[in-house]
Order: C-alpha cells, then sequence, then structure tokens
C-alpha cells in the first residue's frame, strides 16, 4: 500500500500497527461512519464502542455538553450487545487492513467475561480494553477502576477467558494511577491505556439545572491533556507494560508529547469531531516529526530511552 | 460530506440577534437536499464542539449557500462576528434524511410551518418547491415582531400563502402556529415542520391524519454530526429502538420517532 512509512510502524501486543495512532473508543462507533470519509485501513488500529453483554439503550438526553477546551458525555455506554457486535459490526471492520481493540464494558465481572468470550473468536480483534470506569453494581458502586483489587481480579477473571491480549484502560478519577496500574499488571495484564474520562458537572446559569440528563458526564478533549500527560508518566515510572496514551490528542505534536511521557501509541477522541479528519492529518504528519527530533522510528522513543 | 474552509461572503442581521451568512466554496456543489444541515467550527480552539446549522438557501449558480442563526451563546455570538473575507470552517452536509421537497406534485396542498430559527431549512425546502410548480401554505410563528424574518422571502414565492403569528401580535396575526393551523378547513396532503420540540409535538398532535405525509426536523445537542458518537438519539415511536437526529434524521416521519 502507498503511503506507508516504515519508520511508524509499531507493534504491540495483538496489534501490529502501521503506526501509532487509532481513533478513541466512543468517538468512532463501528467505523461505518468515517469509512465514508477516509480509508480505515491508513489507522494504526480501531478502538470500537464500549459493547456490554446485553444490547443497551444509554442515557437520556442531552447527552453531551461543552466545557471550555473541552466537553463532557454521558452517553451510557449505548451499543448493540457483544453478539450484534461480533455478527453485525466486527465483519464490516474485517473489510479493511486495521486491527481492532474491542473496548469491553459491564456492570460485573460476569459481564465482562461474557463479552470476552463472546468476541475474542472475531479474526480482527487484536486485543481487548476493559473499560472499568463503570459502576461495579454487585460491589455496592465501587468502581473497578478505582480499587486496585477489584480491577486485578477482573484482570484475572478476563485473562483466563480470552485468547488476545487484554489491555486495562484506566481512570483517572483516582487518587494514585500507579497501584491500580501495578495491580492489574501483577494480574496479568498485557498493557494498559490511559487515561478514561475524568467525571464532571456543568450547570445552566439561568436554571440552576445540570445541562446534562443524567447531571454528571465523562470530560474529554483538549482541557485533559496535562492530566493525561501527567498518569502516563507517571505509570511509566513503576511498569514497563505498553501504554497506549490519549485524552486531548489533537495534533501530531501532541502525539509526540505523549510518546515523550513514556506511550507506545496513542488514541484520538474528541478531537474526531471537531476535525473529522484528524488520525489520517495526525499520521501524515508524524514523520516530519520524526525527521526534526533526528528519531528513526516510532519504538526509538523507547529503544533511545527518548520516554522522560 | 466535505470538510472545507468556506469563505464569508455577508454575514448581516436580519431581526433581533439573527443572523444570515453567505457562503462560498466547493462544498455548495453537495448541498442538494432541503432539510440537510452543516457542522460549522466556531472560531477560536477553546470550543471543541462544531454548531449544526441549517442550510437555509443554495445558490448553484452562483456558488453560494445561505445559514440562518440566532445568538444563543458564545458559539453562535463568534459566528455573528464574522466578517465577508473571512473564512469559516464547515463539514457537510449532514442528515441523511432531508424534507422530502422532491415528492409533492403541482396542486397538492403543502403546509410549511416554521417556529423561530427553524424557519431556515423550511425556506430551502420551499424553493425547492417552487423549482417544481409546487406552490406553498406557510405558517411562521415568531415570539415578537422583532424576531421576525424571511417573511418577504416567502412572500415573493410564486402563489405562496404566508401567514404569520407572533405570540404578542405585534406581527401577522396574535397567537401560536397552532390556532392557524386550527383554523385551516382540511387536512393538508402534505405538511413539514421545524421549530421548538414542544410545537412540533403539538403539530403532531393536531395534524396527524391519514391524508397528510408529515415531517418534523428535530434538534439535539451533537457531537460528531455523522453518527459515531450516539450524543444526538431519539427514541422510535415503537420505543423499540432509536434513532440518530444527525444521521437517520434530522427530518423525520410524524411519528416515526418520540417528539
Ligand atoms: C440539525 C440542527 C439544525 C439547526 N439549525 C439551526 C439554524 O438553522 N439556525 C439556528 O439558529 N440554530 C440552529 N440549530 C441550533 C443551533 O445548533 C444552536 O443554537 C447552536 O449550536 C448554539 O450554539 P451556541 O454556541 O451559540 O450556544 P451555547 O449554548 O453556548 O452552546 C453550547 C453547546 O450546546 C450546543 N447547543 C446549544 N443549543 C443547541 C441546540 N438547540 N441544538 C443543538 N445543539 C445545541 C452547542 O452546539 C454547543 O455544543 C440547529 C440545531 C440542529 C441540531
Ligand atoms: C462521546 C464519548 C464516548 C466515549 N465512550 C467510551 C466508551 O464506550 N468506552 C471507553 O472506554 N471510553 C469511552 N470514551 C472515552 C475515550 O475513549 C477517551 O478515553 C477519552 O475521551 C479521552 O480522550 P480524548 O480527550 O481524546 O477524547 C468516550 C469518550 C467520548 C467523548
Ligand atoms: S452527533 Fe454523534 S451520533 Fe449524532
Amino acid at each position: 500500500m502507498t503511503g506507508v512509512d516504515p519508520r511508524l510502524h509499531v507493534t504491540l501486543p495483538g496489534l501490529t500497527m502501521k503506526n501509532p495512532v487509532m481513533p478513541a473508543s466512543g468517538c468512532f462507533a463501528f467505523g461505518r461512519e468515517y469509512a465514508e470519509l477516509f480509508d480505515l485501513s491508513k489507522l494504526g488500529a480501531v478502538a470500537i464502542k464500549g459493547t456490554t453483554g446485553a444490547a443497551r439503550l444509554g442515557n437520556p438526553t442531552p447527552r453531551v455538553a461543552e466545557t471550555p477546551s473541552g466537553m463532557l458525555n454521558a452517553i451510557g455506554l449505548q451499543n448493540p450487545g457483544a453478539q450484534a457486535v461480533r455478527d453485525e459490526e466486527l465483519p464490516f471492520l474485517e473489510g479493511y487492513d486495521v486491527p481492532v481493540l474491542a473496548n469491553v464494558s459491564g456492570s460485573t465481572p460476569e459481564e465482562y467475561v461474557h463479552v470476552v468470550k463472546t468476541l475474542t473468536t472475531a479474526p480482527n480483534v487484536g486485543a481487548f480494553e476493559l473499560n472499568i470506569s463503570c459502576p461495579n453494581v454487585k460491589e455496592g458502586g465501587i468502581q473497578f477502576g478505582t480499587d486496585p483489587e477489584a480491577a486485578a481480579a477482573l484482570t484475572t477473571a478476563v485473562k483466563a477467558v480470552s485468547t488476545k491480549p487484554v489491555y486495562v484502560k484506566l481512570s483517572p478519577n483516582v487518587t494514585d494511577v500507579t497501584a491500580i496500574a501495578l495491580a492489574v499488571e501483577a494480574a496479568g495484564a498485557d498493557g494498559l491505556t490511559l487515561i478514561n474520562t475524568l467525571v464532571g458537572m456543568r450547570i445552566d446559569a439561568s436554571t440552576g439545572k445540570p445541562v446534562l440528563a443524567n447531571e454528571k458526564g465523562g470530560l474529554s478533549g483538549p482541557a485533559v491533556k496535562p492530566v493525561a500527560l501527567r498518569m502516563i508518566h507517571d505509570v511509566r515510572q513503576v511498569t514497563g507494560l505498553p501504554i497506549i496514551g490519549m485524552g486531548g490528542i489533537q495534533s501530531a505534536e501532541d502525539v509526540i508529547e505523549f510518546l515523550f511521557a513514556g506511550a507506545d501509541a496513542v488514541a484520538v477522541g474528541t478531537a474526531n469531531f471537531s476535525n473529522p479528519f484528524v488520525c489520517p492529518t495526525i499520521i501524515r504528519e508524524l514523520p516530519a516529526w520524526l525527521d526534526q527530533l533526528g528519531l528513526e522510528s516510532i519504538g526509538a522513543f523507547r529503544e533511545q530511552g527518548a520516554n522522560i | 460530506m466535505k470538510n472545507e474552509q468556506m469563505t464569508v461572503r455577508e454575514n448581516k442581521t436580519i431581526a433581533e440577534k439573527t443572523y444570515e451568512m453567505t457562503l462560498s466554496g466547493p462544498l455548495v456543489e453537495h448541498l442538494v437536499n432541503p432539510g440537510t444541515f452543516l457542522h460549522v467550527a466556531v472560531p477560536g480552539d477553546d470550543l471543541v464542539l462544531r454548531r449544526p446549522i441549517s442550510i437555509a438557501a443554495v445558490d448553484q449558480d452562483a456558488g453560494t449557500c445561505t445559514i440562518v442563526y440566532k445568538e444563543e451563546g458564545e458559539g453562535t455570538k463568534r459566528l455573528s462576528r464574522c466578517r465577508a473575507g473571512d473564512s469559516v470552517d464547515v463539514f457537510g452536509p449532514l442528515g441523511k434524511q432531508g424534507f422530502p421537497a422532491e415528492q409533492p406534485s403541482p396542486g397538492d396542498d403543502v403546509l410549511i410551518i416554521g417556529g423561530g430559527v427553524g424557519v431556515p431549512p423550511l425556506y430551502y425546502t420551499a424553493r425547492e418547491l417552487a423549482k417544481r410548480d409546487v406552490s406553498v401554505s406557510v405558517i411562521l410563528g415568531f415570539q415578537t415582531a422583532t424576531a421576525v424574518f424571511y417573511e418577504q422571502a416567502f412572500r415573493e414565492l410564486p402563489d405562496a400563502d404566508v401567514r404569520v403569528m407572533t405570540d404578542d401580535g405585534s406581527n401577522g396575526h396574535a397567537g401560536t402556529v397552532i390556532d392557524a393551523l386550527n383554523e385551516r378547513p382540511s387536512p393538508p396532503d402534505w405538511l413539514f415542520a421545524c421549530g421548538p420540540r414542544g410545537m412540533l409535538r403539538a403539530i403532531e398532535a393536531h395534524a396527524a391524519h391519514s391524508k397528510t405525509n408529515g415531517y418534523v426536523s428535530l434538534e439535539e445537542r451533537m457531537g460528531c454530526g455523522i453518527g459515531a458518537c450516539f450524543a444526538c438519539v431519539c427514541e422510535t415511536g415503537d420505543h423499540t429502538s432509536y434513532r440518530k437526529i444527525c444521521r437517520d434524521g434530522p427530518v423525520f416521519r410524524f411519528k416515526e420517532v418520540v417528539l
């Protein structure tokens, strides 16, 4: 294929990527819409919408609100359910030369296990990404993502049934993200992705009512980038696990910042909404950054100890 | 669907806090379906979401399109400050289902009802109908006289019967578009409406008649504008599924979705 620069190649557990850039989960659905805009084979990978055991209709609207340099969302994990994703959505992506990072959500460990069992046989699923920031109903509202033991137990349960590598997506809504990272590493996680959204809120000053129907939502976009970089940097100090970094990435320059912070690859979320062509644009601009930095490849960030 | 820097040809006030912006660029060639919309990026990096704005008119000969928007918040305020010659980042056209202007036949009773800034996509629709020699009855509803726009533009359409309603009676007749609807002797063959959700709900309740092909255009807060983020959903009429307003709409048949 034309236009593939070998210097951009990144090989991560389960994901052989032409370049380090993928759209983030929840910001790209299952690829169909963006496939009308550009060739999805250009992407390093595709992270699909968070998938649950049964279909979910999600939260009432309004589901998004704008914030300074960011947005809040409370979509509520709307998705057609694991079986429909397996039968109707993943085959569409098979039409492209791109590995899939399957984002898995659930309310109980059993639900995660069910989703992973259902999707693990899909040929194009390269790896799983466990979204552990959902309320854990069984544990009385504690989130898997904020309790190292619950996060580790979930990772162990999923690893037992998955034939594909498992990444755990860390929540920024914690005091010490490294504790969760170390717990899931010990439980067998093959990689980490971070960050998920920060819980936030907006209130309509004219009515005193929350802007989102769900009252609270997840903050994403450029506003969260410094938090993401700090957390990736902190986690990189304690683990050698592969890290897919995300949070506010809008440009190739942002990607370079994440690679310096310790990420091996990146995901782009909210920026797809402001610029639907942002992923291919970033991919096109990365080689010039390697030239400017005098680095031979994306892998050199790790190999040459460029990670700070 | 294209993403393009369009050139502002003109940007002027046409009613209180209401602006009409004319844009040019190759994207115009793709604008063929009334009821579809543009996703407009607001100048300045701090506003990350685009603003969905309906297409109010297209002039293929001149290579221009027109949008009409009301200053509601920071985004539309910044748009209002654009001057001729400035560039605006536009993505579109978005929406797979607009008003079916190609369907009514000359002689059909076609009723158009627009409320406030719901009026613009209906003007585009009425112009497309006029091109096919289909004349329209128009009911425009506004809060007050200073908010009224496009009354004259509609009157200039061939054989258009235009009625303006204001809540306070300061222009046209006093009352709502529903009052005007109720005065009509028989149900129309076609009814195209856009405006506040409450108005659309009332229209559907009053005009859902087996003879009437009714269509309403909906608004919801949007993220992506193309169906990928699930921000802008609404439930289907049978409560079993959902539609995305940005992709499956923004125009829906009566009863297709819960208003
Ligand atoms: C399909 C569609 C077509 C539209 N066509 C027109 C039109 O032709 N003319 C016009 O004046 N308005 C139209 N609107 C409404 C217009 O998008 C909003 O008024 C505008 O986004 C407000 O932006 P703001 O920054 O001024 O307001 P703010 O309140 O500062 O906006 C904050 C956020 O809320 C969103 N938002 C606020 N109100 C709405 C709304 N009613 N619908 C969707 N998102 C909203 C904004 O996009 C932004 O993301 C349309 C909306 C949709 C969905
Ligand atoms: C509309 C929306 C939906 C999202 N849905 C999911 C999801 O289903 N699963 C998940 O793990 N993360 C989800 N996320 C979080 C993103 O994948 C990403 O972690 C976060 O938005 C930070 O990146 P960004 O600032 O580039 O958007 C969602 C984010 C947004 C904005
Ligand atoms: S705005 Fe993203 S699905 Fe409609």
